[in-house]
C-alpha cells in the first residue's frame, strides 16, 4: 500500500470510522462488505438505485487509502482496446519512417516499435500495474455490453494481461475493485459469482441527515431536517426517477445557493428541478407541493 | 484455508450455506467458502458480523435479500417462519374473478389419434390443409395445432442496429488506418493496400406485449408461439402478456420444448379471456421495465385488437411514454388488414399517432408477411 498510514481497519466499527474521517458515512452493512472485499482482496459489486453513493464510495476509499484511483467508465460498445491498451500506431509509424530515413532499421530497433514507448495504458492495464496501489472503479458496468462482462471475468479472477508483443503484465498485489450498477440490465452470475455483492438502499431519515450534516456543513440544521423530510416524502410517492442522496445534497446546495434558509412551498417549487428530473414527476409534484412541503 | 476459526462454527456456516441453498439460492461451494474466509477475518463480535458477512458473500441478487433474511433468522435467531402472508418470494397476485387458466393444446393434437393403426409408411402429407389465409378465429382446434407448427417455422430475420464496434468490411465506409498500418509494416516496400472498416450490425432487442383477453384469445396462443420463435431467433427478446395487467413470461419461454414452454407461460397468466386494459398494461411496462432500458433502442411490438374497456387517457399517455422509449413501435392488429382500414376502435384512433407501422397478423399468410418485413421496418 502506498500510504504508509493506513492499515486495514481491525473492524467495521473501525472503517466506518475512518470513513467518516472522509466524509463518507457507511452504514454497517456496506462497511462490512467493504472491510471483507478489503480483507480477502475480492472485488465488491455495489447495486442500488441511482445517486445513493455507489460512485462516492470508491472515490472515499482512494482517499481514505492513499491509493491511486483508477476510473473506467462503462459505455454501450466499450471494447478491450478501450479498456486495456492499445498501440500508439501514429507514433509508430513515424518511428519507422525516422528508422529507414537514417537507414537505421535492424532487427533490434524494428523490435523496439513493440516496446513500453509506444503502449497506451488504458485503465484496466493501469490498474494491473499498480497493483495493490490502486483503487479500481468500473462504473456502470450494466451499460456495457455482455461481451465486455465475460472479458472482465478473466481479468478480475487472475489480475494479469497479456501483451502478444511484450508478454504477460501480471499484478504484484490486488488492487481494490469496486465494480458499481444501476441495474439497468442483469449482470451475468458467473461476473456476479466473483464478486462480493451489497446492494445499498435509501438511507433513513436520521442517516440521510447526518450525510447531509457532513456533506453540506453550511446549511442550517433547521433547513438539513427540512428538505431531507420533503426528499423522504417524495420517495414515497409514485415517481418514475426517486430522488437519490445526491440529489438531497443538490437540492440543500441550491437552495444555499439562492439564500434560502428555510424549505416553504414556493422556494421548494423553484429549485425543484435540482432534485426532479423528469417531466412527468415535475408535474405531479408542482401540482401536490404542499403534500412535499407542509405548511405551505 | 480457514484456519482461525473453529470446526464447530464452521459446520455451522456451512450448515447455514446448505440451509440456503435448500431456499434456492444458487449458493456455490466457493461461496461458502469465502463467508467463512470473511466471519474468521472479521472475528465476529455479534450475529450482525456475521449477517453482514453473509450478505456480501451468499446474495448475488438483490431479489434473494428477503430470502436470505428469512433463513437467516430462522438458522441464526431460531425464529419461526411468518405467516403466510409475509411470504419471502414474491407471490403474483390473483385479481378477483380471474382464476381460469387454461391449457394451451400441445402441437401434436389428439393422442387418440396414435391408436389408430399406421397405415402408410414412409412420408405423408398432413390430412391437414390450411389455408394461409383462413382466419385463425375460424379454424378448429387441430388446424390451429397445425398452423402453430407452420409458425414456429417461419423465418424471423430480427431487425438490427448498428453498434459502435468496428469489424473489417471491403465496402465500408472508413479506412482501417491501424490494419493499413500494421500490414505496410509487414510488406515492408510493396504497394500498400487500401483496407476499409465498418459498423458492425447487431439485432436490435424486441419487446412483445401480447393481449391476452377474452376478444384475443384465438390469437394470444398463437401469438405466443410467434413469441416462442422470436425469442429462439433473436437474441434479446422480451415477452409479456397483458390483459387487465401485465405479466413477464420471457423466462418461461427459454425452454427447449415448445409445448412445455407455452403450458408453462399459460400457467403463470393469470387473466387469459379476461377483460383488457391497454392503457394501464402499457403504462405498467414502461414503468417498470421501459424506464430502466428494457426498451430503449429496441422494437416494441403491441398485439391486440384495441378493444379497450379502460380509460383513453391512461393510454395516450402511457403510449406516449413508451414512444419516447422505444425505438419503434409496431402494432399488430388481427382485426386489421392491409386491403381495409385501420379498425375505427377509440384505442386505436388513440395510439395512431405513436405508432410506426400497423401490421395485421390475423392469419399464417400475414405473419409471415410480417416476419418477412420485419428486418426491414427497424
Amino acid at each position: 500500500m502506498s500510504d504508509p498510514g493506513f492499515q486495514t481497519p481491525a473492524s467495521v466499527a473501525e472503517l466506518q470510522h475512518q470513513l467518516r474521517t472522509v466524509d463518507y458515512l457507511a452504514d454497517r452493512g456496506l462497511a462490512t462488505a467493504t472491510l471483507i472485499a478489503l480483507r480477502l482482496g475480492r472485488p465488491l459489486l455495489l447495486e442500488g438505485e441511482v445517486g445513493v453513493g455507489k460512485t462516492e464510495l470508491a472515490k472515499c476509499l482512494a482517499k481514505l487509502t492513499g491509493r491511486q484511483l483508477i476510473r473506467l467508465q462503462c459505455y454501450e460498445g466499450i471494447d478491450p482496446h478501450q479498456a486495456l491498451y492499445e498501440w500508439d500506431y501514429a507514433r509508430q509509424m513515424l518511428h519507422v519512417r525516422a528508422l529507414s530515413e537514417h537507414e537505421l532499421a535492424d532487427a533490434r530497433t524494428i523490435g523496439g516499435l513493440y516496446s513500453e514507448e509506444f503502449l497506451l495504458e488504458r485503465p484496466l492495464l493501469q490498474a494491473v500495474r499498480a497493483g495493490s496501489n490502486a483503487v479500481l472503479l468500473i462504473d456502470e458496468i450494466d451499460r456495457a455490453d455482455d461481451e465486455f462482462e465475460a472479458f472482465l471475468l478473466e481479468l478480475l479472477s487472475d489480475f494479469q494481461v497479456t501483451i502478444p508483443e511484450v508478454g504477460t503484465v501480471s499484478a504484484a498485489g490486488r488492487p481494490l475493485v469496486i465494480l458499481t450498477s444501476n441495474r439497468t440490465r442483469e449482470l451475468h452470475d458467473a461476473l456476479k459469482r466473483r464478486c462480493l455483492y451489497h446492494w445499498i438502499g435509501y438511507p433513513t431519515v436520521s442517516e440521510e441527515t447526518d450525510i447531509v450534516r457532513v456533506r453540506a456543513p453550511e446549511a442550517t440544521e433547521k433547513l438539513t431536517s427540512k428538505v431531507v423530510d420533503a426528499v423522504h416524502r417524495l420517495r414515497d410517492m409514485d415517481l418514475a426517477k426517486p430522488p437519490g442522496v445526491a440529489e438531497t445534497l443538490d437540492w440543500v446546495h441550491a437552495l444555499g445557493a439562492v439564500g434560502a434558509d428555510d424549505l416553504r412551498g414556493d422556494t421548494a417549487t423553484d429549485t425543484l428541478g435540482s432534485v426532479i428530473k423528469d417531466r412527468d414527476d415535475l408535474e405531479a409534484v408542482t401540482s401536490d407541493i404542499s403534500r412535499v412541503v407542509p405548511h405551505g | 484455508m480457514v484456519t482461525t476459526a473453529d470446526p464447530g462454527i464452521v459446520d455451522r456456516l456451512v450448515d447455514f450455506g446448505t440451509a440456503l441453498r435448500d431456499a434456492g439460492l444458487p449458493v456455490g461451494t466457493d461461496d461458502v467458502l469465502a463467508f467463512c474466509t470473511a466471519v474468521a477475518e472479521l472475528t465476529p463480535s455479534d450475529q450482525e458480523d456475521v449477517y453482514w458477512s453473509g450478505r456480501a458473500t451468499l446474495v448475488s441478487r438483490r431479489d434473494h435479500i428477503p430470502v436470505y433474511d428469512e433463513v437467516f433468522r430462522q438458522f441464526f435467531l431460531h425464529l419461526r417462519p411468518p405467516s403466510a402472508e409475509r411470504k419471502p418470494v414474491k407471490d403474483m397476485k390473483v385479481p378477483q374473478g380471474s382464476t381460469g387458466t387454461i391449457n394451451v393444446p400441445d402441437t401434436e393434437p389428439g393422442e387418440k389419434e396414435a391408436d389408430e393403426p399406421p397405415l402408410v409408411l414412409g412420408l405423408q402429407a398432413s390430412s391437414l390443409e390450411i389455408e394461409r389465409t383462413k382466419r385463425f378465429s375460424a379454424c378448429s382446434e387441430a388446424e390451429l395445432a397445425a398452423v402453430r407448427r407452420m409458425i414456429a417455422r417461419i423465418r424471423l430475420d430480427p431487425p438490427r442496429r448498428r453498434t459502435r464496434r468496428y469489424c473489417p468490411d471491403p465496402s465500408g465506409a472508413r479506412l482501417d488506418i491501424r490494419a493499413m498500418a500494421r500490414q505496410a509494416m509487414n510488406l515492408n516496400d510493396s504497394a500498400p493496400v487500401l483496407l476499409r472498416r465498418d459498423r458492425k450490425h447487431k439485432t436490435r432487442p424486441v419487446v412483445l406485449l401480447l393481449d391476452v383477453s377474452g376478444s384475443m384469445a384465438d390469437h394470444s396462443r398463437n401469438l405466443l408461439q410467434f413469441a416462442y420463435s422470436m425469442r429462439r431467433a433473436a437474441q434479446k427478446v422480451e415477452v409479456f402478456c397483458f390483459g387487465t395487467r401485465l405479466t413477464r413470461i420471457t423466462p418461461l419461454l427459454d425452454r427447449r420444448n415448445p409445448d412445455a414452454a407455452m403450458r408453462l407461460a399459460s400457467e403463470r397468466v393469470l387473466d387469459w379471456d379476461g377483460g383488457t386494459r391497454i392503457g394501464t398494461s402499457i403504462d405498467a411496462f414502461v414503468k417498470a421495465w421501459g424506464r430502466r432500458g428494457m426498451s430503449r433502442g429496441a422494437t416494441v411490438i403491441v398485439c391486440s385488437d384495441g378493444l379497450d374497456r379502460g380509460d383513453p387517457g391512461t393510454l395516450a399517455e402511457a403510449i406516449e411514454k413508451l414512444e419516447r422509449l422505444s425505438h419503434r413501435i409496431i402494432w399488430m392488429n388481427p382485426l386489421y388488414d392491409s386491403t381495409t382500414e385501420v379498425p375505427p376502435t377509440l384505442a386505436m384512433a388513440v395510439v395512431g399517432p405513436h405508432v410506426d407501422e400497423i401490421a395485421s397478423g390475423r392469419d399464417l399468410a400475414s405473419l409471415e408477411e410480417f416476419a418477412a418485413r420485419l428486418a426491414n421496418i427497424g
